[in-house]
């Protein structure tokens, strides 16, 4: 990767709310996973049940993280844009993606490879210790939301409308 | 705590002066919005002077079933015939809900406390809206619109379970194409056809960030009192002033007058001291089982 690839990737990691206030060293060293993609509608940043070789930070675009039910078709569970991030099950074995996410709108991301990124996680506890608090922050605002989601508050109290 | 006593500020107006009687208004128009749920426009009779405010309620008395509370859902700019949008939860609302233009239904109202729009002015406002909870806040809308200048940035975050259960779809398109406001809008289940946001209203707020300045904004919400609760912690997180945060609460109701005590929250009378509420006076009781 040049010099200027390198110094990019690092600015959007310092504007992007995942990565914001990491030490520009830890900065650097993430780098050596990632490369700026884009991807086009309809194609998947992840598919259930398969590996989960990437993590994404969304720069731009909208996506969808999605499940497929025989006889309901396609739920939208949750929509993802820029500032957040995509998929965890690559930090966990065995490694498989539990959802679908589907582009919507032309997205942008800062694109990891996992495999890499487990072994920069591995050797730099400091880095590994940012890392993952931003990730478990991530996870908490998922499941709060996940749990709203749950409620269906929006049902009529005893039943449905 | 003892309620507090009724207030006569909380009196409704009208040529009989008598909060009690029924006035017959007739169903002129009827709008299907949403599965289960109509809007109704009511004609009052003849002469019959009727005005509102953003936030108020009518008792609506459909005779021989019940008398149920409504928030009026129109413009108060032009409040007669007066609008109601209905959502059909049991004997009382299916009632109304199935009623057809020249049918007759008893209103005894407007009731309680509306939305400030008086202290909005200067600052920015934030409405967030789940469900139905959006026709009680429609006369705010049209009148920060009807006023545009006098206020900061409008920002609306809309909630609902479904993109088919999205109340008022043609008028929320409207405002999104507007230069002076923003309209978020999210459900919380979608499927392929639907291209928008998918994830409960609280998770509009990333992205409404950069439309308000949390200590200069004012806040009205109105929605199931789990997404008001949600929806308040993002606000306080967010920096704006508990004193500027405003909900709307129901109970259920009988006199609408502060007599009764069917509708008590706490040491308040929902029917006369709301159904509008600074959070800061419920702070204490929002969330608390058993209210
Ligand atoms: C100030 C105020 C303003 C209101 N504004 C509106 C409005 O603009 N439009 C509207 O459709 N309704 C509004 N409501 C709610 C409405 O008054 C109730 O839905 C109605 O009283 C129910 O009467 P019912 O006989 O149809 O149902 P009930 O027989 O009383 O109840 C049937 C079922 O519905 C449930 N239920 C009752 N009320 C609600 C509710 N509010 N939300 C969810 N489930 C409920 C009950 O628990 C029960 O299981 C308002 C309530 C208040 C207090
Ligand atoms: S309905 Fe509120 S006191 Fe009677």
């Amino acid at each position: 990767m040049s010099a200027e690839t390198v110094a990019d990737l690092v600015t959007r990691l310092e504007q992007h709310p995942f990565t914001q206030g990491f030490p520009t060293s830890a900065l650097d060293k993430l780098t050596q996973a990632a490369t700026l993609q884009t991807f086009q509608p309809g194609t998947f940043l992840l598919r259930e049940g398969r590996d989960a070789d990437h993590f994404y930070l969304l720069l731009q675009g909208q996506a969808a993280i999605e499940l497929y039910l025989p006889e309901r078709g396609v739920i939208r569970l949750q929509t993802v844009g820029p500032g957040d991030v995509v998929g965890w099950s690559w930090l966990l074995p065995p490694y498989r993606a539990a959802f679908d996410v589907t582009v919507i709108n032309t997205v942008q991301a800062i694109t990891f490879d996992a495999a890499r990124l487990r072994r920069l996680l591995d050797d730099d506890p400091t880095l590994a210790a940012h890392f993952l608090r931003r990730l478990v922050a991530v996870i908490a605002q998922r499941v709060h939301a996940t749990r709203l989601q749950l409620i269906d508050m929006y049902a009529v109290k005893g039943g449905r409308p | 705590m003892m309620p507090t006593p009724p207030s006569p500020a909380a009196q409704p107006t009208g040529p009989t002066g008598n909060a009690w009687v029924p006035i017959p208004f007739t169903v002129v128009r009827r709008r299907r919005e949403i599965p289960g749920t109509v809007t109704l426009w009511l004609a009052p009779p003849e002469g019959y002077p009727f005005a509102f405010r953003p936030g108020q309620f009518n008792m609506l008395y459909v005779f021989g079933v019940k008398e149920v509370p409504i928030s009026i859902s129109g413009d108060p700019g032009t409040p007669v015939p007066v609008a109601h949008t209905i959502r059909q939860v049991g004997m009382a609302t299916q009632a109304l809900v199935n009623l057809k233009p020249g049918d007759v239904v008893g209103v005894r109202g407007p009731f309680g406390s509306a939305w400030p729009l008086e202290h909005a002015r200067g600052h920015d406002v934030v409405i967030v809206a789940g469900g139905i909870g959006l026709a009680p806040l429609r006369p705010a809308i049209y009148s920060l619109l009807r006023h545009r200048p006098q206020y900061g940035n409008v920002v609306l975050l809309y909630g609902a379970r479904s993109p088919r259960e999205l109340l008022y779809a043609r008028e929320l398109e409207r405002w999104r194409g507007r230069f002076d406001m923003e309209v978020l809008v999210t459900v919380d289940r979608g499927d392929r056809t639907w291209h928008g946001h998918v994830g409960v209203v609280t998770t509009l707020f990333p992205q409404a960030d950069v439309f308000f300045s949390p200590q200069n904004t004012i806040a009205f919400i109105c929605g199931p009192e789990i997404m008001m609760r949600f929806t308040v912690r993002e606000l306080l997180d967010r920096g704006v002033p508990p004193e500027r945060i405003f909900v709307s609460l129901e109970r259920n109701m009988h006199c609408g007058q502060g007599l009764c005590g069917h509708c008590q929250y706490g040491p308040f009378f929902i029917c006369k001291d709301g159904p509008v509420f600074p959070y800061q006076k419920l702070a204490t009781l929002f969330g608390i089982r058993e209210i």
